[in-house]
């Protein structure tokens, strides 16, 4: 599903992404943990070019960009990737000036051509699905965080896309509201959805991820399925993370 | 220089070069200049004046003549050689008066519209600058005997439809009316007024070559200019074989010295010194000199000063059948100021908006030349753009209208400064909601329009209506190019009708009138927006 081949991404001096070759099939559930620093948002927001990079390739369903392609065929590649492809952020990123339920139904509208009846149809389906069917006409501003993310998810769900990444999404959170997004999130991952989650959350990483990739200074210091990688870490640095964790 | 031509030579524009616009353009804060209207005005009608028992007597002892005048007023009245010396006919009269009286004239420099004012407070004894002997002005002030007679000259391309003020009275080959400039608040403007009608239309112009000057473009068909002006300025090489007199000269009136009311024995001082002046031949060797003796100043000899009785009824002190007879014509400009305004701010948003889109998001070539456009439409005053607009496109080939030159002006001016607005207004967006956008799969251009602008727009209304007033008070500056709005309605009006106070505040009061529901609809726009005020539009 999205094939990743030798990404290098510098910022000036700086390496901030050593060379990184990662593969994920579809419908895998893939954590990223690791020490902040270590490239793990970087790496995610090079799959739907929210950052470039400077060395390597990537192919989503099919659809290969690689340094050597030309600014103008990547932008529209890109905009291809990003109809395939749903993100959530860290800061949710809803927009103000738009209801709750116009923040779902706008890219389908505008993006995807869709008539208003049948974009709000599918926005009421998603926003019931992540159980906010009470709040169409709220802004964002009069939600919680974790109600704001759940809204977030359902926007990106919206587009009907084939993967989605999460960047981060409970870290703004607290635990309680953390919970409710998670919950939403084990939910799209029991219907088969590729997902690629950078997080924090060794709780999701451990019982809800197919796979876990350990990143540390550029680098994917470990693979596994997360029983390995958590019983029998092979890195120092993974245990140190583990041992971290387990005493926050 | 009076309500003739150069009158409103010396009040806004400069005729002669933009520096001296530039001068006036950072000297002309309106409100600056009402409220010291206001306050000269009452203190002139309310208090009394500030006369000493004699003026004669003290001018004497002190051995200095303070006269007002406006040395903007330009050529042949007053104005500065070669050699930076001030010369000019009235300034070689007043040394002539001086020697006469045994004192040193010392010119006070003022704004050739208020210097009977600053003549009432009592900064100086007399006011000389081709201010003609009207009726509204011999009420409040003593005028002397009359030193010059002018006569108004009209003046057409040199080889244009108008020969002959005959031609007036026939429709204008081409169509429409017969396009002719004067100065405003001028004797030429009153007496062109009373031939305007199907055939004619009359255009207000703020300097003598500013009218010449559309002339010669072709904007306007001729101009009428007291006669010393004309005389002066058609020998200029920028006229000289462009633009021609047609018909001898026409009308006439009275160029007068005033002192205040009290200042009797002052006024008979001066008249009898210019009676020596004319007896002697002085005074005409001064006016061959510069080329502005004619036969008719034969006739100065004859005309003794006005007799005025300092006894009379002083104007009351609010004058509202001033307001009633002239509120009309005020209301008229303040609908041109609307119609300037509302045409010109929508298009200063859109070209804002455009150029702040492109300087940030555009292609790198681009945005530098639109921020180079920024810099140079804030960096000169508006007053110069207008001035090219108008004056100077026609040589490159673009002859504008004034209305279409001023709405072009101002949508162009403001533009720049919307367009640094919007700039804030955009990069106040956080990044996280250009990246949501592109995330769902929006182009730049589609995130741009239904992501960032709606929220830049909450953020940019408090500025923008700001500036929209602003515009409003700004769009004064187009009696430059012949575009009569409130502001200089007022002037006019106050020019020749006196009733400073009167007019002020009906022009403020106007002002206000507009201003405020801009203000409140920005109001109800931010609330309708629902951009809570503390809260914040982002999240």
């Amino acid at each position: 599903m999205i094939e990743v081949d030798g990404l290098v991404k510098r910022y000036g001096p700086l390496d901030v992404l050593k060379g990184v070759s990662l593969g994920f099939a579809r419908g895998e559930v893939a954590s990223i943990i690791g020490p902040s620093g270590g490239g793990k948002s970087t790496f995610l927001r090079c799959l739907n070019g929210l950052e470039s990079f400077d060395g390597g390739s990537v192919t989503v369903d099919g659809l290969r960009i690689g340094v050597e392609t030309r600014p103008r065929e990547r932008s529209k590649t890109l905009r291809q990737v990003c109809r395939t492809v749903g993100m959530v952020f860290q800061s949710f990123n809803l927009f103000p000036h738009r209801t709750v339920l116009q923040n779902v139904t706008e890219a389908p509208i505008h993006v995807l051509g869709l008539d208003r009846a049948r974009a709000e149809e599918r926005a009421r389906k998603l926003l019931d699905r992540v159980g906010l069917l009470d709040k169409l006409d709220a802004r964002p501003r009069h939600l919680s965080g974790g109600q704001q993310q759940r809204v977030a998810i359902a926007r990106a769900l919206a587009m009907e896309p084939r993967a989605m990444l999460f960047d981060e999404p409970t870290s703004a959170l607290d635990p309680r509201m953390a919970g409710e997004v998670l919950a939403v999130m084990a939910d799209l991952a029991r219907d088969g959805m590729t997902m690629i989650v950078v997080t924090h959350s060794m709780k999701f990483a451990r019982q809800v991820s197919h796979t876990v990739h350990v990143f540390g200074n550029g680098q994917v210091l470990e693979s596994g399925p997360p029983a390995q990688v958590f019983q029998e870490p092979r890195h120092e640095a993974t245990r140190l993370l583990l041992a971290e964790t387990q005493a926050a | 220089m009076g309500d003739t031509s150069d009158a409103s030579e010396s009040e806004t524009v400069s005729d002669e070069d933009v520096p001296s616009a530039l001068a006036v353009a950072l000297s002309s804060n309106l409100l600056a200049r009402l409220a010291l209207l206001l306050a000269v005005s009452s203190t002139a009608m309310v208090t009394p004046r500030i006369s000493a028992a004699d003026t004669l007597a003290r001018v004497r002892s002190s051995g200095r003549l303070t006269y007002g005048a406006d040395e903007e007023g330009g050529a042949p009245y007053f104005f500065r050689d070669e050699a930076d010396r001030r010369v000019g006919f009235e300034a070689e009269l007043m040394t002539r008066i001086g020697a006469e009286l045994g004192v040193e004239p010392v010119l006070f420099q003022a704004q050739w519209e208020y210097l009977l004012q600053v003549l009432g407070r009592g900064e100086v004894d007399a006011v000389v600058n081709g201010y003609e002997l009207t009726g509204a002005r011999a009420r409040d002030f003593l005028a002397s005997r009359p030193y010059y007679i002018y006569q108004l000259q009209l003046m057409a391309a040199r080889d244009g439809p108008v020969r002959a003020w005959a031609d007036f009275e026939f429709p204008r080959p081409g169509g429409g009316p017969w396009k002719v400039g004067v100065m405003g608040m001028s004797a030429a403007d009153t007496y062109a007024r009373r031939f305007q009608g199907d055939n004619i239309r009359i255009f207000t112009f703020d300097g003598v070559t500013n009218a010449m000057r559309a002339v010669r473009n072709g904007q306007i068909d001729a101009t009428l200019q007291d006669l010393p002006a004309a005389r002066h300025y058609i020998k200029s090489p920028e006229f000289r074989d462009r633009l021609a007199p047609v018909g001898p000269p026409e009308g006439s009136g009275y160029y007068v010295i005033y002192t205040r009311k009290e200042d009797l024995r002052l006024r008979d001082a001066i008249d009898r010194a210019i009676g020596r002046l004319i007896d002697s031949g002085e005074l005409r060797k001064i006016y061959e000199k510069y080329d502005i003796w004619n036969e008719a100043q034969e006739d100065l000899g004859r005309r003794a000063s006005t007799t005025a009785d300092p006894a009379g009824p002083r104007r009351p002190i609010f004058d509202l059948g001033l307001l009633l007879r002239f509120g009309p014509s005020l209301l008229l400009a303040a609908l041109t100021t609307i119609v300037l305004s509302c045409t010109a701010m929508p298009l200063a948003m859109a070209i804002g908006l455009l150029v702040a889109v492109w300087r940030l998001y555009g292609p790198r070539p681009l945005a530098r030349l639109l921020g180079g456009y920024v810099e140079l439409i804030r960096g000169t005053p508006l007053i110069i753009q207008l001035y090219v607009l108008f004056y100077v496109l026609p040589d490159l080939g673009l002859t504008l209208s004034p209305w279409a030159a001023g709405v072009a002006g101002l949508a162009m001016n403001y533009s720049a400064y919307e367009a640094e607005i919007y700039r804030a207004g955009l990069q106040a967006i956080p990044k996280g909601q250009m990246e949501a956008a592109l995330a769902l799969g929006m182009s730049p251009a589609l995130a741009i329009r239904r992501v960032i602008i709606p929220q830049a727009t909450r953020i940019v209304i408090p500025p923008v209506t700001s500036d929209f007033i602003a515009l409003f008070k700004d769009t004064s500056v187009c009696s430059v190019i012949a575009l009569t709005e409130l502001t200089k309605q007022y002037s006019i009006l106050f020019n020749s009708q006196g009733g400073v106070l009167e007019f002020g505040v009906a022009t403020a009061a106007l002002y206000m009138a507009m201003s405020l529901p801009l203000s409140k609809f920005s109001r109800w726009v931010e609330q309708r927006l629902d951009a809570e005020p503390g809260k914040g539009v982002i999240e």
